[in-house]
């Protein structure tokens, strides 16, 4: 689904990114780890065409998001660490906004509009402006509009932050409902706790450098996550 | 404290004088004395230039009639109008509703710290704006009339206190904006409603200027002594520029006691104001899941953010009221039109509809929506480079809203045109033709600039509305532009014949245009999927 192959990207002489290479195949949830700093937002914003990197290749469902913008956003989905949205629309009209760029069918819209705001208990305030909303409030319209148009892979970044517990069981949920559909997903987390339940593969980065990669099983062993990563960050200083 | 919040705010104003986004880095020396010149050039040269011929025009003539306070009072009224005109659409945004007021309030920063930073950003602007009036008007008179220490110090002191009272003047207003805006709906449509009733009187003021000054000239003694006699308090103002010291003493301290009320009331009432919500709620809206294709879906939101926004419609977009304005006064005042246009061209057949053209044009200069377009993405900005449009999309769509916005207004003018100033159908249409490609052309210029130029990390819109670089060049070459291209008719333009000329006309500005189209959909896309 996605392939990141020898990914660097440099911001002047810092290396924030370098020869990063992963694998996500269809029906992963894959997260990816690291300290502040250590290039995931690079890395996530590279996959959907925000940030132009200066070697290697992303390749989405066999289209290459240097070559095939268009065509590898129409199967994306993402979610910005910070949900910054139109402030000047209500949340209906971001919602249609969204689904006439991806030409998604009036039912498709209807159905999932509904669906996804009633279980967020977010149908009473679509209606009204997002500057009036909270940032939980964004976050779930961002959440919403990123799963509007069936998208086959979804790029989210710290996706749990804002959220209330209710709404991040609704929201991991979600999650394996995509995979489960043979969907992917590809987000970072610094809740090690939520990736190690929630992840079917992890990698973690630091310095731009990726360290360990592969399925849950294989990176942790019989240690938490939490003591694996926390192990790894200590050996590379 | 104040020196570093004052620093922030001046670099933000100036910012895009001295960082170049599109590069990432700080302007080289050179580039920053470039911009920093076109800036003195502009409000020094054109606007300074502007009102020292009207203080030259005035000052003689006023002091033979043994008023020469009067002239300090004209240009002190014309000065505190323009200031207030200048700055008091930025103090409400400025004040209240900066993006950083919540982080600012959140440090160890005493709130009378920030807003005295805050008022000393909309004086310096007010200052700028009156500046270009009361400055020349003190030194033309020192220069024709009288030359001492009490007109130098005392001069000092009307300039001086004309800006305080501009800063006085917009706070009040900026307040009574921020009050209304806690109770209203709709508030972007009423604030431009209450804003377009101050720019009908300035423009009927400016439209009446040329013969309110001959008259005022002609019987300025009477004049004087009338308002001496009703508006005494006009004529001590006008005192001060002549040097009287008692005068100014009685200003000073009215001027102070204002600032002190004024002070008082900003400081009970700006913590409150800037953290209320308002109550923005919408009842009973409908869900509506009516789809629309990806372009016209970007065109919708372009225009919804402008509709939903009062500072952008007010700044960017009071050319297209202009516009319906100049077609109302076009049919209303028909004989008039005829009758310049006769004077101007020596005749009022093709000649008039040529010029006529060229003025919708320079009118809807003022029209410069697209401009800040990309800078107001700002935090944004993520949403438009993640979905599967190209970036041309993106750009025309801001393209297309700028043109829907100044062609239809045009075409009125240019319908009031063909009922009211009679010309063959031939030129007639060129100039049709001439001034909808106009249109497009400078929608075009204005996205080459917004591109160049975007500001998009604001803490308030108002700069990337109002202060940015490109605001400027656009609004400029605009005026330039359509102002050459009637100045070059009557000097050239009439021997060639009207048709010869629009024909030229619209074959080089279609050549612009082919040149920016081009420049848009390859480098211009670029820069924008770069951002």
């Amino acid at each position: 689904m996605l392939n990141i192959q020898h990914l660097t990207k440099t911001y002047g002489e810092k290396k924030a990114v370098d020869d990063l290479s992963l694998y996500i195949a269809p029906g992963e949830i894959f997260g990816f780890i690291g300290h502040n700093g250590a290039g995931k937002t690079t890395t996530l914003k590279s996959v959907v065409g925000i940030l132009r990197f200066d070697g290697g290749s992303i390749t989405i469902d066999g289209s290459s998001i240097v070559d095939d913008p268009i065509a590898c956003k129409a199967k994306v989905a993402y979610i910005p660490d910070n949900p910054d949205l139109y402030e000047f629309m209500s949340g209906m009209k971001y919602l249609n906004f969204i689904a006439d760029v991806y030409g998604v069918s009036k039912a498709d819209r209807e159905a999932r509009i509904g669906k996804y705001a009633d279980v967020f208990a977010l149908t009473d305030d679509l209606s009204q402006p997002i500057a009036s909303y909270s940032h939980g409030m964004k976050q779930k319209l961002a959440i919403i509009a990123a799963w509007i148009h069936n998208p086959k892979l979804i790029i989210m970044d710290e996706p749990f932050v804002g959220l209330d517990p209710k709404a991040a069981h609704i929201l991991k949920g979600m999650m394996r409902e995509v995979c489960d559909n043979g969907g992917a997903i590809f987000f970072s987390t610094h809740v090690l706790e939520v990736a190690e339940k929630l992840c079917d593969k992890v990698a973690i980065i630091k310095a731009g450098r990726l360290i360990r990669c592969g399925t849950m099983d294989e990176v942790k062993g019989d240690d938490s996550l939490e003591e694996v990563f926390l192990e790894l960050e200590g050996e590379e200083e | 404290m104040v020196k570093v919040l004052l620093k922030k705010q001046l670099s933000e104003i100036f910012r895009t004088y001295l960082y170049d986004a599109k590069k990432n880095k700080k302007r080289s020396n050179l580039s920053i004395f470039l911009c920093f010149a076109f800036f003195i050039i502009l409000m020094v040269g054109v606007l300074g230039g502007m009102f020292t011929v009207l203080s030259v025009l005035l000052c003689g003539p006023l002091l033979q009639a043994g008023v020469g306070w009067l002239y300090f009072a004209v240009m002190g009224l014309v000065a505190i109008f323009f200031g207030a005109f200048g700055s008091v659409f930025n103090t409400f945004s400025g004040l209240y509703l900066a993006k950083d007021n919540d982080l600012l309030l959140s440090m160890p920063i005493p709130v009378s710290v920030i807003m005295g930073s805050r008022l000393l950003g909309t004086y310096i602007m007010g200052l700028m704006y009156s500046g270009v009036i009361s400055i020349p008007a003190v030194v033309v008179y020192l220069v024709v009339g009288k030359l001492s220490v009490s007109t130098i110090v005392c001069g000092l002191v009307y300039v001086f206190l004309i800006s305080v009272f501009d800063l006085e003047l917009s706070c009040v207003l900026g307040w009574v904006v921020a009050k209304i805006s806690q109770k209203l709906k709709n508030k972007s449509f009423i604030s431009v409603i209450v804003a377009l009733a101050f720019f009908g009187l300035y423009y009927f003021i400016n439209f009446k200027a040329g013969s309110l000054v001959q008259e005022f000239i002609a019987n300025a003694y009477m004049y004087g002594m009338n308002v001496k006699g009703s508006v005494y308090p006009l004529y001590l103002f006008g005192r001060i520029g002549e040097g009287d010291w008692l005068a100014t003493l009685v200003y000073v301290a009215a001027i102070g006691a204002l600032f002190a009320v004024m002070w008082a009331v900003l400081s009970r009432s700006f913590i409150k104001i800037v953290t209320t919500k308002s109550d923005s709620r919408v009842k009973g809206a409908k869900a509506s899941f009516e789809g629309k294709s990806a372009s016209s879906a970007l065109f919708s939101k372009e225009l919804t953010r402008f509709t939903s926004n009062a500072n952008y419609m007010l700044n960017c977009g009071l050319g297209i009221l202009m516009l319906m304005f100049f077609a109302g006064a076009i049919v209303v005042k028909g004989d008039m039109v005829r009758s310049i246009c006769l004077q101007l061209l020596g005749s009022e057949g093709d000649p008039a509809v040529v010029a006529l053209c060229g003025v919708v044009c320079c009118v809807a200069s003022m029209v410069y929506v697209v401009v800040p377009s990309i800078s107001l993405e700002g935090r944004n900005l993520w949403i438009l480079q993640v979905l599967p449009v190209s970036p041309w999309q993106v750009l025309s769509a801001k393209i297309k809203v700028q043109f829907l916005l100044t062609a239809v207004p045009s075409a009125l003018c240019l319908v009031a045109m063909a009922f009211v100033v009679p010309s063959s159908i031939v030129t007639f249409v060129l100039g049709c033709v001439f001034t909808m490609l106009f249109m497009f052309v400078f929608a075009l210029f204005g996205m080459f600039v917004g591109l160049k130029m975007p500001i998009l990390n604001w803490t308030s819109e108002i700069i990337a509305i109002k202060q940015s670089i490109g605001v400027m060049i656009a609004l400029l070459v605009g005026f330039v532009y359509s102002a050459a291209f009637v100045l070059l008719f009557i000097l050239f333009g009439r021997n060639l014949g009207s048709i010869a000329y629009l024909c030229i006309s619209i074959a080089v500005t279609a050549g612009v245009g082919a040149v920016l189209l081009s420049w848009l959909k390859g480098r211009g896309c670029r820069i924008f999927a770069e951002l």
